[in-house]
């Protein structure tokens, strides 16, 4: 009997991933024989400069991407080898997500994308899933826009009806790629707070990717990644301490290649 | 074609590039396609009244002026409806350029010289397009009398087919290509250098509003036109003469119909929308008709054009045969009806025409529209969008914009089919107890009507195939990174 990914107190994991974009002298490897855990109910920041891979990782763990090798568990199920059909509605019911930008259907109004995972399932909230939207909605402060149409809201609006959408479905887990990208600084605050807010007291394992230090400051735990692999697995960090890694990590490959 | 255009100018390949631009090859096909139409209308006239001259040694009269009228409007019509095509897909080709645009603004380029390259790209457009229809339209004429010589048992009339005038479609289609092209681009005007810097190129709010001048005088000629169609249909109880007002009713309210599509059309699409029930996909496709209210309502009064005369003609028909039928007491003979069946029969193959022209503009309007979504897309599939919901969502933008049409365009052409109708026969229309004049019942046809139906969801089919594939195709990691 294989240990689940339940067992290790995981939300999803991978194991010995690799990911290889184009072929003969053009290929890429994203990827290189990561392993890894998103633990359950924690915050957790991925990093590591562009083309480090953390796209690459978060779209495979998401079910958005099929790895070139290894494996790739959402809970106790594996999403390696699922069909197209079988991933979407998995992400659908199992995933939620917190893009930079252009996180909205246009032609929704607020409440028609917080509901949209339901809708896409052919089916209504049940009783407990509509007070937990409500729950949501109210914390989110969304009560006065659920009739608005997104390009009617502010950029910081527009990212809480993402967040509220992402968790309408209390899904096994987040993925929040460059959340704050395209938000002021203040903005960018709250954002993180209510993502934070969210893993600690209501117990959402939450993957954000990030090149942001300061964003990274406010998860649990911070994965760092450089060409493909982890470099490094550390504990929540202050944004000096993340910058000062990143710093450390830019120059690394520059010595490699000297010496 | 376009890859000859592109290979015989190697030295400088940016000349032609832009041909292969989604959109291009599309709006070549409509300007092929109402030249050849026009040659091949032109071309058939002129040996109909060779024919005419070597039966009856005389140029056929009132008929042949007859057939020369009738081409020529049917030539107006599909000229118009490609226009309304090629404004249309240069319109959304700049939609989807914004960013380039936006670019060369903020380099220096003035918003007129971006506009001017457009349109002279509009120019090259038609040029390729006429000269392709004109070609294939001689060829079409040649092979199309040389049937009816052999087969029709007509006697052997000589008639050149390459004569100067079917030059005349062509350079038309030229001219109305390159004007579309033009009207397309008015929105390069709007393009500010900024929007190179943005992030976003998605409109945030629904700017299409058409010209409020414009607005005003559609509904102006609506108003005016309907009053003469009342008027013609009143004076139509006294004497036949009042189909002439009738005409000229129909022409001029239907002309501000046409203009006032942005008024007219978005109201009937939300009310079609609005029946596709709940469900978030059918939501989703209800409202991206809605999107770019101006590019939609222009698609649709190109099929609804088609639609309106087809039924016009079908419907003004069968009521004049009814009424013949019944003033006659059932004398008149089954000869008439089949004369009256051939010539609605005639009007609706020449008018169908028109409605392949805007086929091929509904393919392109849900192509661009697939294209120009693409991250909207990947974030629907990200988030749990399966492709069969993805092909649904598709066809049903299709089904919106066409059944809109079709059910605007029926009810439109049984209303000045039966103008017509009662302009024309109204005075000699008789019914139980009345001596002369009374209403004319409206007669609808129900075979034409059918063909209408099923047209229009065979035409909903084939115009969804290529955009569903290019929108199941859309690979959510693909589509979200490159934001």
């Amino acid at each position: 009997m294989e240990i689940t990914t339940t067992d290790l107190g995981l939300a999803a994991r991978v194991t010995h991933l690799s990911k290889t974009f184009g072929s003969g002298d053009g290929a890429v490897r994203a990827l290189d024989d990561v392993s890894v855990g998103i633990r359950r109910g924690q915050f957790t920041a991925i990093m590591g400069p562009s083309g480090s891979g953390k796209s690459t990782l978060m779209h495979i763990m998401a079910g958005l991407d099929a790895p070139t090798q290894g494996r790739a568990w959402i809970g106790d199920q594996e999403i390696t080898g699922l069909r197209d059909s079988e991933l979407t509605v998995l992400r659908r019911r199992r995933v939620g997500f917190v893009f930079q930008s252009f996180n909205l259907v246009p032609t929704l109004d607020v409440m028609g994308n917080i509901l949209l995972p339901f809708d896409l399932d052919g089916r209504r909230p049940n009783a407990a899933e509509q007070s937990r939207i409500d729950g949501l909605i109210d914390s989110l402060g969304l009560g006065p826009r659920l009739r608005h149409r997104p390009h009617q809201l502010s950029g910081g609006q527009q990212q809480r009806v993402a967040i509220a959408r992402a968790l309408a479905t209390a899904p096994d887990l987040v993925f929040a790629d460059e959340p704050t990208g395209a938000l002021d600084s203040r903005t960018s605050r709250e954002v993180l707070a209510l993502l934070a807010v969210a893993s600690r007291e209501h117990g959402q394992s939450i993957a954000m990717v990030t090149h942001d230090p300061i964003a990274a400051a406010h998860a649990d735990r911070v994965l760092f990644l450089g060409d493909g692999r982890i470099v490094a697995d550390k504990p929540r960090q202050t944004a000096e301490q993340i910058s000062a890694h990143m710093l450390s990590a830019d120059r690394a490959p520059l010595m490699g290649a000297a010496s | 074609m376009t890859a000859v255009a592109a290979v015989s100018a190697p030295a400088r390949p940016r000349r032609a590039a832009f041909l292969t631009e989604r959109g291009m090859g599309a709006s070549v096909l409509v300007a092929a396609l109402s030249t050849a139409f026009g040659v091949i209308l032109l071309s058939t006239t002129g040996y109909l009244s060779a024919l005419l001259r070597a039966v009856f040694g005389t140029d056929g009269g009132t008929l042949g002026l007859m057939i020369a009228i009738l081409s020529v409007i049917f030539m107006i019509i599909a000229m118009y409806v490609g226009a309304i095509v090629t404004a249309n897909t240069f319109a959304t080709i700049v939609a989807g350029r914004t960013r380039r645009i936006a670019l060369m603004r903020l380099i220096g380029a003035s918003a007129h010289t971006q506009r001017a390259e457009v349109a002279r790209q509009g120019l090259v457009v038609g040029v390729i397009g006429a000269v392709v229809g004109l070609i294939a339209g001689v060829g079409l004429s040649y092979a199309g009398i040389a049937l009816a010589d052999a087969f029709l048992g007509v006697p052997e009339v000589s008639y050149a087919v390459v004569q100067a005038w079917l030059a005349l479609p062509a350079a038309a289609v030229v001219l109305t290509t390159w004007a579309a092209a033009w009207t397309g681009s008015r929105r390069v005007l709007s393009v500010t250098p900024l929007q190179a810097l943005g992030g976003s190129v998605e409109r945030t709010a629904e700017q299409a509003r058409g010209g409020a001048g414009r607005n005003v005088g559609a509904i102006a000629l609506i108003v005016i036109g309907g009053a003469l169609l009342g008027i013609g249909v009143a004076l139509g109880l006294m004497t036949p003469l009042a189909i002439v007002v009738s005409f000229f009713g129909g022409l001029i309210s239907f002309t501000g119909l046409v203009l006032g599509a942005t008024l007219v059309m978005p109201p009937a699409l939300r009310l079609v929308g609005s029946a596709f029930g709940r469900s978030a996909t059918a939501r989703m496709a209800a409202a991206n008709a809605l999107r770019y209210p101006e590019r939609s309502s222009r698609m649709a009064i190109g099929v609804v054009v088609g639609v309106t005369l087809v039924t016009m003609f079908a419907v003004a028909a069968e009521s004049a045969k009814a009424v013949m039928i019944a003033n006659s007491g059932g004398a008149m003979g089954a000869e008439f009806a089949t004369a009256m069946d051939l010539f609605a029969g005639i009007m609706m193959g020449l008018v169908a025409v028109s409605a392949v022209i805007a086929a091929v503009g509904l393919v392109n309007l849900l192509t661009i529209g697939v294209v120009q979504r693409r991250t909207e897309l990947g974030l629907l599939r990200a988030l749990g969008l399966s492709n069969p919901q993805v092909r649904r969502m598709v066809l049903l933008e299709a089904a919106h914009i066409t059944i809109t049409a079709v059910a605007v365009g029926l009810v439109l052409g049984i209303g000045y089919g039966w103008a017509a109708a009662q302009s024309l026969l109204g005075s000699i229309s008789t019914a139980p107890g009345v001596i002369a004049g009374a209403l004319v019942p409206p007669a609808v046809p129900w075979v034409p009507m059918v063909v209408i139906v099923v047209a229009t969801a065979v035409l909903t089919l084939v115009a969804s195939v290529g955009p569903t594939r290019l929108a199941t195709r859309v690979a959510p990691v693909e589509a979200l990174a490159a934001d």
